[in-house]
């Protein structure tokens, strides 16, 4: 399962994440079973002693949802105000927060991530229902030059790129919302298929499958694309 | 944790779970900066070229540090407020910690004062009430078509911070007529008059507040 959203410099700064023996409390006898913590867990207790301490979530989790609702919502100004929304939701609904951590979902779940942008994908459908509106290039405008990574030595390369970028966005963004949403979490912030299933409440198989035919949309789309492009090509040189 | 092919899989399933691990190790790559994409014989190369494209494509873009700190400034307006109310209601805190800066609000105006907290937005009044979870997709999509359930952020801010003055101005009051139990309160009320009077003795000697020119 990749992991490049962590901000830990290695896995045993996931303190949380270790899996621990459980011993038996009052009075049982230990069972010397083991679960899996969720990597979240000592910041979440943090902020639920201490709602000052939710900082360290907001800092951890702020770009994601930021640029979950980016992709989702097409534009600078509404992302702003879902992150902000979803924040704000987050800390007031905390202390109902309830960990749900299974030893399937192996070191590296968090639960809280799932609950969080739960959270955030309720607020983006409203205000994606509320602008009753698909923004077709204001992505392109928010992100700008800055959309991919380019090492600015080689223009050329650098404008395929972008056009590349452009082109993928304008496709991802004719895709239904379950898909588009599934793929923007997979690639965007790097979630894993149960994390996804957690957030969308589908299973596990059925979000596999939609990421799949999610990919096979866009490779169509593309391919389209590119075979026009040729055949435009082709007719001016002619 | 990997998922195994069974026998039981439709080949959609298998075409899935194979896309499914061709995406792990692209993100793993893409981890480690590597340059060379992963390759698997087993999946469409359309899928394939399409997942390299989206990879390269969908990234992760940071809020500016402005927005990012005006939030944060606007959740640690609300933390207060909600560990003020927590210890109104006899809940945990973070002990003595941070015992000195809570406001301890009557009970009964908890939710007054966690309203004014909210800046406004009715959803965010019923999550700090308990009366709504913001995970539930349906009860949320229900709240959200009440009339005046939206609030304008853009406002959101200055909203917020004059409601946090009334709270602030609510609690000053309701503290002058409930003296401190607590022996550092006391003090620290005691340190805070003898300021005071500093500053308004001060004041005076330069010929301030209507006093001896």
């Amino acid at each position: 399962m990749p992991a490049r959203s962590s901000g830990c410099a290695s896995p045993r700064d996931r303190c949380n994440a270790v899996a621990r023996a459980v011993f038996g409390r009052g009075g049982q006898p230990a069972t010397g079973s083991v679960v899996a913590f969720d990597r979240d867990r000592s910041l979440v207790e943090a902020a639920r002693r201490d709602p000052a301490q939710f900082d360290a979530l907001y800092r951890k989790y702020l770009a994601q949802v930021y640029a979950f609702a980016l992709h989702e919502l097409a534009d600078h100004h509404a992302a702003e105000d879902a992150t902000e929304r979803t924040f704000l939701r987050a800390i007031a609904a905390l202390p109902r927060f309830r960990e749900q951590a299974r030893v399937e979902d192996g070191p590296e779940a968090s639960t809280f991530r799932v609950w969080l942008f739960r959270i955030a994908r309720n607020v983006v459908a409203n205000e994606r229902r509320t602008r009753r509106r698909r923004p077709a290039a204001s992505l392109d405008l928010a992100l700008g030059a800055g959309l991919t990574i380019a090492d600015g030595t080689d223009l050329e390369a650098d404008a395929v790129t972008r056009d590349e970028a452009a082109e993928a966005l304008r496709v991802l963004r004719t895709l239904p919302d379950d898909r588009r949403r599934a793929l923007v979490l997979r690639f965007v912030d790097e979630m894993s298929t149960a994390e996804i299933a957690g957030i969308l409440g589908r299973s596990e198989g059925a979000v596999r499958v939609l990421i799949h035919r999610a990919l096979g949309s866009v490779a169509r789309e593309l391919g389209r694309d590119r075979r026009g492009g040729r055949d435009r090509g082709d007719e001016g040189r002619a | 944790m990997t998922t195994q092919v069974r026998a039981d899989m439709s080949r959609d399933d298998v075409d899935a779970l194979v896309t499914d691990r061709y995406l792990d190790s692209l993100l793993a790559a893409a981890d480690r900066h590597a340059d060379d994409a992963p390759s698997d014989a087993g999946l469409d190369p359309g899928v394939r070229d399409a997942a390299r494209v989206l990879g390269r494509s969908l990234v992760r873009v940071h809020p500016s540090f402005r927005f990012e700190e005006r939030l944060a400034s606007r959740l640690a307006e609300l933390a207060a407020v909600q560990a003020g109310v927590a210890a109104a209601a006899g809940g945990s805190t973070a002990g003595g910690a941070i015992a000195g800066r809570l406001l301890a609000f009557p009970s009964a105006d908890a939710s007054a004062f966690a309203s004014a907290a909210s800046g406004g937005d009715p959803l965010l009044d019923a999550i700090l009430r308990g009366d709504l979870d913001p995970t539930d997709a349906d009860a949320v999509e229900r709240a959200a078509r009440l009339p005046g359930s939206r609030r304008p952020l853009i406002g959101g801010v200055a909203i917020t911070s004059a409601a946090i003055s009334l709270v602030g101005v609510a609690w000053v009051a309701w503290r002058a007529a409930h003296p401190a139990a607590h022996p550092a309160g006391g003090t620290i009320t005691r340190i805070a008059r003898t300021d005071h009077v500093r500053r308004v003795a001060a004041a005076m000697s330069a010929g301030g507040l209507g006093g001896p020119a």
